[in-house]
Order: C-alpha cells, then sequence, then structure tokens
C-alpha cells in the first residue's frame, strides 16, 4: 500500500465526519494557542531585560581584574596576566580579542600644542591591542583604527584621540584663577554657540614631553602624537573614547621605559606585575558564562561581565514561562485526551469497514498507520491553526493601546487595562510584549503534531486487535 | 490440473467457549479441494460449515489440525503474513456484501489492488474492466448505498476476482438475495471462476445452488457427512436448469441501462 493512498484514507476519514474533527480540533487549536502566547511573552519579557542590560553596557565583555600590590606576592594568588596569558585568552573558544587596558602609571609626561606650547594637558593614554578595538565596541568617527603596523618616522607615535579630547588642554597664559584658562565642552559663547577647544585633534601638532625633573637643568625627551582616528564618544567602550588617548601596548610600554631610563633607575624599582585590568570580548552571550568558567579555571576570581546580571533575569523569567507554559501544557494533555477518544468512537465505528480490510489483504502496520495519520493530523492542524490565532492574539496583545484607542473606549478602563496588561506581564520598558519566533511556530506545530501521534497510539493497536472475523459478521 | 489438493484440511478441529461450557464447532475434518474446483459446503444451522469456511480462509485459528493452500500451511501464520498470503492469493465474497459505505463501486474494487500497492490510475483501470465484465460499468462511481443487492454483489465479486486469486471463498454469498438475483449472481461468480481457473468454494445451504458444484461437501455435527464429486452429466442437468433464460454468452443483466446503452450504440 503506497503512502499517498494512506494518507488519502485518512484525510478522508477526517473529512467524513467533519464535526467531529473540527470539535477534536478546537482543543488541540487552544492548547497550541495558550502554550504559544504564553512562551512568546516570556520571549518578550527576556527581549526587554535584554535591551535594558544592553543600554549598560556590553553583553559579551568580560573584565578580568588582577591587582597585585607591591612584591609580596603569595602562593595562591592568581598568575600574573603577562603577554603569553592573554595569547591563552585569545585562544579560548568563543574568544574575538583580549586586551589589557594598560595604564603606565609610572609615567609622567605632559601633552604640548600650538605656538610655543601654549596649550598643555597632563599625558594618560591607555595602551590597549590594535587588533582588538573594534571588538571592543570602540568606534571610529574620522580617520582609521590602530594596525600596530604604521610607521611614521622616529618619535612618532600613532595614537586615537576621544572626540572631545581637545577640551582637555588648558592655556598655560592664562592665570590659573582666569576662567579663560579652560575652555569645557558644551561651554557656549555670547551668541549660544559651542565654543571650539583651544586645539584641533585633527590638526594641530601635539607634542609628548618627558623631564628627569631636574629644575636647572632638566633632560627632557620629545615625541609627536600622530591621531591617526578619533573616537566616537561611547561610555560602554569607555570613557576614554570620549577624551582620552589609545595607543598600542608596545608603544606606551616604550614611553614608560623611556621615561625609566630618563629618571635613573631610582624609581624604577616597581617589578613588571603584569596588567591588572584585561577586557575579553566573547563572540555570543550564550558563551559568556563558558569562557568566565575558563578563566576561573585558571585562577582568576576577580571577573565582571553584565550576562551574570542576565542568567539572574533569565532564570526568573525561565520560572515564570514554566509556571505559565505548564498551564497552558495541561489544556493541550486535555486536547490529548480528546483526541484519543475521537479515535476510539471513529474505531469502533468502523470496526466492520477494519475487519472488511484485513480480509481483503490489509497489513495491521498499515491499519495502525491509516488511525496514527488520522490522529497525527488532528494534531498538525490544530498546531497550524493555533499558531495562526497565536500571532493574531499576539498582534492583539501588541496593539492593545491602539486598539482600544481605535475603539474608543474611555479612559478610565484604558487606564485599567493598560494597567492590568503592564502589571502582569512586565511590560513598560516598550518593545513588543509577545515575540513568537519561527522556532516557536516550528516547535508548536511538531509538538501538536506529535502529542497527535501519541494520543492515537492506543486507539490504533486496539483497531490493529480487532479480530476480522467478528468485524466483518456484525451488521 | 495437478493431482494434489488446493486447499488441504487434516485433522481440523475447532472449540469454542461459551461462557463455562465447550462447543464443538468442529470436530475432526480431513478434507480436500482440488485446483479449479467449484466446492460448495452445505449442511444445516449451526452444522459447523461456516466454521470450516473460516478455518480454511485462515479468519479464525484451528483449535487442532492444520490447514493447508498450495504448500502453505495458513493456520500457522501469523496476522501479517496472512495479510499477504491474502492480497496474493485468496479472495473474498461475503453474505452481506461488506462493501464500505463511503467508496465508490470502483473504488471499493480497486481496494485489494491498493493494499498491493498499485497506483491509482492502474487499479482504477484494472477495477473498472473488472466492473465491465460483471455489468457494472454504468454504476463504477456510485456508492453501495445507491444501489441494488444483486448489483452490489456483483460488485464483491468483482472485488473478489480484482486480484486473479488462486481461491476464492464465498460465505453464502446469495443468502440476501431474490431467486432472480440469485441465479444470475452464481451464474457471474461460476463464469469467472471457470475463465479464471480460479478454485471457488462456497458455503451455503440452498441444494439447488450446490447441485451446480463439482465437489460437494456435507457438514454435520461438525464432522464430515458426505464428500461428492459430482458427475458430469448430472452437473449438466443442474446448471441447465439453473441457468435457464440466462444468455450463456452476454454480461449479466443490467435491464434498463444496458437496453439504453445498447440502443445508442446501434
Amino acid at each position: 500500500m503506497k503512502i499517498s493512498d494512506l494518507l488519502k484514507l485518512s484525510t478522508d476519514n477526517l473529512r467524513r465526519r467533519k464535526g467531529r474533527t473540527i470539535l477534536t480540533l478546537i482543543g488541540v487549536v487552544i492548547g497550541t494557542c495558550l502554550i504559544v502566547v504564553m512562551i512568546s511573552l516570556g520571549i518578550a519579557l527576556n527581549q526587554q531585560y535584554e535591551e535594558l542590560l544592553r543600554s549598560y553596557g556590553d553583553l559579551t565583555k568580560i573584565q578580568i581584574y588582577n591587582y597585585t600590590y607591591g612584591g609580596g606576592r603569595n602562593d595562591n594568588a592568581p598568575p600574573v596576566i603577562d603577554d603569553a596569558m592573554l595569547e591563552t585568552f585569545k585562544a579560548m573558544p568563543h574568544v574575538i580579542a583580549a586586551t589589557p587596558q594598560y595604564q603606565a602609571n609610572s609615567l609622567n609626561a605632559q601633552l604640548y600644542s600650538g605656538k610655543s606650547d601654549r596649550y598643555q594637558t597632563y599625558f594618560n593614554a591607555y595602551g590597549m591591542d590594535p587588533a582588538s578595538l573594534e571588538a571592543m565596541g570602540i568606534s571610529i568617527s574620522s580617520g582609521e583604527y590602530l594596525t600596530g603596523n604604521e610607521n611614521f618616522g622616529k618619535n612618532k607615535i600613532p595614537v586615537l584621540v576621544g572626540e572631545n579630547f581637545g577640551y582637555s588642554f588648558e592655556d598655560t597664559r592664562k592665570s590659573y584663577n582666569s576662567g579663560k584658562r579652560y575652555i569645557y565642552q558644551g561651554q557656549l559663547d555670547a551668541n549660544g554657540n559651542p565654543v571650539e577647544p583651544f586645539v584641533d585633534i585633527s590638526k594641530d601638532k601635539m607634542i609628548l614631553r618627558m623631564t628627569d625633573g631636574d629644575e636647572n637643568n632638566p633632560k627632557t625627551r620629545e615625541y609627536e602624537l600622530v591621531v591617526v582616528g578619533v573616537m566616537k564618544s561611547d561610555f560602554n567602550a569607555g570613557y576614554f573614547t570620549d577624551s582620552g588617548i589609545v595607543m598600542s601596548v608596545s608603544n606606551l610600554k616604550h614611553l614608560e621605559n623611556t621615561y625609566k631610563k630618563l629618571v635613573g633607575s631610582a624609581s624604577t624599582n616597581n617589578i613588571q606585575t603584569g596588567y591588572n585590568t584585561v577586557y575579553i570580548k566573547v563572540d555570543d552571550v550564550d558563551n559568556v558564562a563558558d569562557v568566565e568558567e575558563q578563566i576561573k579555571d585558571l585562577g582568576y576570581n576577580d571577573i565582571q561581565s553584565l550576562s551574570q546580571i542576565r542568567e539572574q533575569m533569565q532564570a526568573q523569567v525561565q520560572k515564570q514561562q514554566f509556571t505559565l507554559g505548564g498551564l497552558a501544557a495541561v489544556s493541550l494533555l486535555v486536547a490529548a485526551l480528546n483526541i484519543a477518544n475521537t479515535m476510539t468512537m471513529a474505531i469502533y465505528e468502523r470496526t466492520k469497514e477494519i475487519g472488511v480490510m484485513k480480509v481483503l489483504g490489509c497489513e495491521l502496520g498499515k491499519i495502525r498507520g491509516m488511525f496514527l495519520i488520522e490522529s497525527g493530523a488532528i494534531g498538525f492542524l490544530g498546531g497550524v491553526v493555533g499558531v495562526v490565532i497565536s500571532y493574531i492574539v499576539s498582534f492583539i496583545i501588541n496593539n492593545l493601546q491602539t486598539i482600544i484607542l481605535l475603539l474608543g473606549i474611555q479612559n478610565e478602563s484604558n487606564d485599567m487595562m493598560g494597567g492590568m496588561m503592564m502589571g502582569g506581564m512586565g511590560v513598560g520598558m516598550g518593545g513588543a510584549s509577545s515575540v513568537i519566533p519561527w522556532w516557536l511556530v516550528v516547535g508548536a506545530v511538531v509538538f501538536a503534531t506529535f502529542v497527535g501521534l501519541v494520543s492515537g497510539i492506543v486507539p490504533a493497536n486496539k483497531a490493529v486487535k480487532i479480530s476480522a472475523l467478528e468485524a466483518i459478521r456484525r451488521e | 490440473m495437478g493431482l494434489n489438493p488446493i486447499v488441504r484440511v487434516e485433522h481440523l478441529r475447532k472449540v469454542y467457549r461459551v461462557g463455562k461450557e465447550k462447543v464443538v464447532a468442529l470436530n475432526d475434518v480431513n478434507i480436500g479441494i482440488m485446483p479449479g474446483e467449484v466446492c460448495c459446503i452445505v449442511g444445516a444451522s449451526g452444522s459447523g460449515k461456516s466454521t470450516l469456511l473460516n478455518q480454511l480462509a485462515g479468519l479464525e485459528k484451528p483449535t487442532r489440525g492444520k490447514v493447508y493452500i498450495g504448500k502453505h500451511e495458513i493456520s500457522a501464520m501469523t496476522e501479517n503474513e496472512l495479510a499477504k498470503f491474502r492480497q496474493a492469493h485468496l479472495g473474498f465474497i461475503f453474505q452481506s456484501y461488506n462493501l464500505l459505505q463511503n467508496l465508490t463501486a470502483v473504488e471499493n474494487v480497486a481496494m485489494p489492488l491498493m493494499f498491493k500497492g498499485v497506483g491509482r490510475k492502474e487499479r482504477t483501470k484494472l477495477a473498472m474492466a473488472q466492473l465491465k465484465r460483471m455489468g457494472l460499468a454504468k454504476r463504477a462511481n456510485h456508492k453501495p448505498t445507491e444501489m441494488s443487492g444483486g448489483q452490489q454483489q456483483r460488485v464483491g465479486i468483482a472485488r473478489a476476482f480484482v486480484l486473479k486469486p488462486r481461491v476464492i471463498f464465498a460465505d453464502e454469498p446469495t443468502g440476501n438475495l431474490d431467486t432472480k438475483t440469485t441465479r444470475q449472481v452464481l451464474y457471474s461468480m461460476l463464469e469467472m471462476a471457470k475463465e479464471n481457473g480460479t478454485t471457488f468454494v462456497m458455503v451455503t445451504h440452498e441444494k439447488d445452488l450446490a447441485g451446480c458444484a463439482d465437489r460437494i461437501i456435507t457438514i454435520q455435527d461438525g464432522n464430515v457427512l458426505s464428500d461428492i464429486v459430482v458427475d458430469d452429466a448430472t452437473k449438466a442437468k443442474n446448471r441447465a436448469a439453473m441457468f435457464e433464460g440466462i444468455a450463456t454468452n452476454s454480461v449479466p443483466d443490467e435491464p434498463v441501462e444496458a437496453q439504453a446503452d445498447n440502443a445508442s450504440k446501434a
């Protein structure tokens, strides 16, 4: 017997008893619909949480703190994060980039710009892995990212600067008490226009100068900072994108070493204790916990990421979803009993037919198959219709405010309804309150079909056991 | 025709349990039916003739003894093996026709072909040919409820013959029909059996029907009372009497439509 014939027999039978099929379908439709809507509410809630978290910062970033004080390292302390350890981090699965935010704390230098070094600021730079800049969420508003391979000549150092870096310069010709010594970001002139900073970071030459501190006969070193790109101000990526300087770790270390030589060995006794802050970028939020685990295994305990908070939020939503989904599942269970009942009825009605088919040489498997297809089809159809209705319900939930407005219902009830929806579903952060992704659609239909099939097993076996002889004798 | 019987029964015993009592339906039956024979099993009500037929067809398992069809011991087969065996070698005609009510005549006839896995087009063609042979071409797309008893039984016959089985079992095939229709239906069955060389085993309680058979097995109280091979002369006489008035070479009746059909052809 061909599958197509089996399918046709089954569907013909369903069509034959339309009323009962439809009633049974409705049960499945309601069950599927409830499950889909409940899960869609949970998904929407999760998405809202995620959006909220994203506004706090990058979810896929992990921070490792590894501060060691002085030279007194004990054996239990986490290993020093050196360049080799950085490579270990980078080699971990799912890790896209790892970079320190190196701050040359012992480096004491000034930046000068303008005619006769009129404008000045303290030098304070971050040393980062040039390859990681983009991954760390730093975006460039003009120019390019650092590559680490730039060569502008002797004593010229490529840097990225924050878009408002120019405001950190002060005018050394004005007195400390004068208001004109500084220009603040957002400062307006008499006409209400923003005042430009003293230094135009994209044009003006900036000189880094360090001295040995000898007031009478100072030894100095000078470098020119070449602005390769200007960073877009984004506090999620770090405040330095607004008014800081970023250069490659190696350049910053070079500057630091130069300074140490300049001032003499007296103050160079600080041991290289590795990087104390390292950022790691992971390819996907779902892998953050995994990477964190690996880092912990290396001995680092002070790890922070937003995804830790995210997990707590998700666990909470999940609990809620399980409760709601469980309630919905009960209605699908009732639907399953309904299907089993319908199929049993159908088999009683068709006993004679089954007997005739058996006598005429229909194999048992085919008879079982026929009934399983029927119950599976009820599940499948119920699932499909249930999903369609879920979409409608979801649309209504998401547009409840608009719909109520359109219907012209009075304000009072509007507030009440709105409040109920908001309160009940944790809505209020904006965005949709019911989201139905494709996998939920597929999952719901597959699950409903499965429920149908399972409900059909017992009745189908009953059909198989019918005695052909007794069946054909029946009038 | 071979020398070995195609249907063979050895020491067949069937006991039913009714409540706490045992009812012996068949005691110790030994029979053999030769290939191509028309065999009638006769007996009074409750003699066990229907039980015997069910055993022969493998619809019930015997309490003891063996049933062979050809080389196959069908009494030892599983239900699925039996299903396959029926598909390949057996046909059935029932007293109450047992057509599926929601299928048309042609779909009913095509059903055994469907179980065998024959495609829709091919099986409809074969079923139509079979219905035409039974003079029911015009009724092909009618449901059983729209047909007379005789017509329904002819659909049943077409269904039994459509796979050209080796053996056909018929349980009181004319039991629900009037005399005239009975004769026509019997004629159709015997003609088809002869044409296809089918062994035809029929249970009946009507003596004159049995008279047309090659072999008459009489059952009484679960035992074979007699097993007679009818001689050709008697058979010819009986058949002539039985089928008097039924045109020997024509397709059986379809009175009104057939005439209209012929008229339109002429």
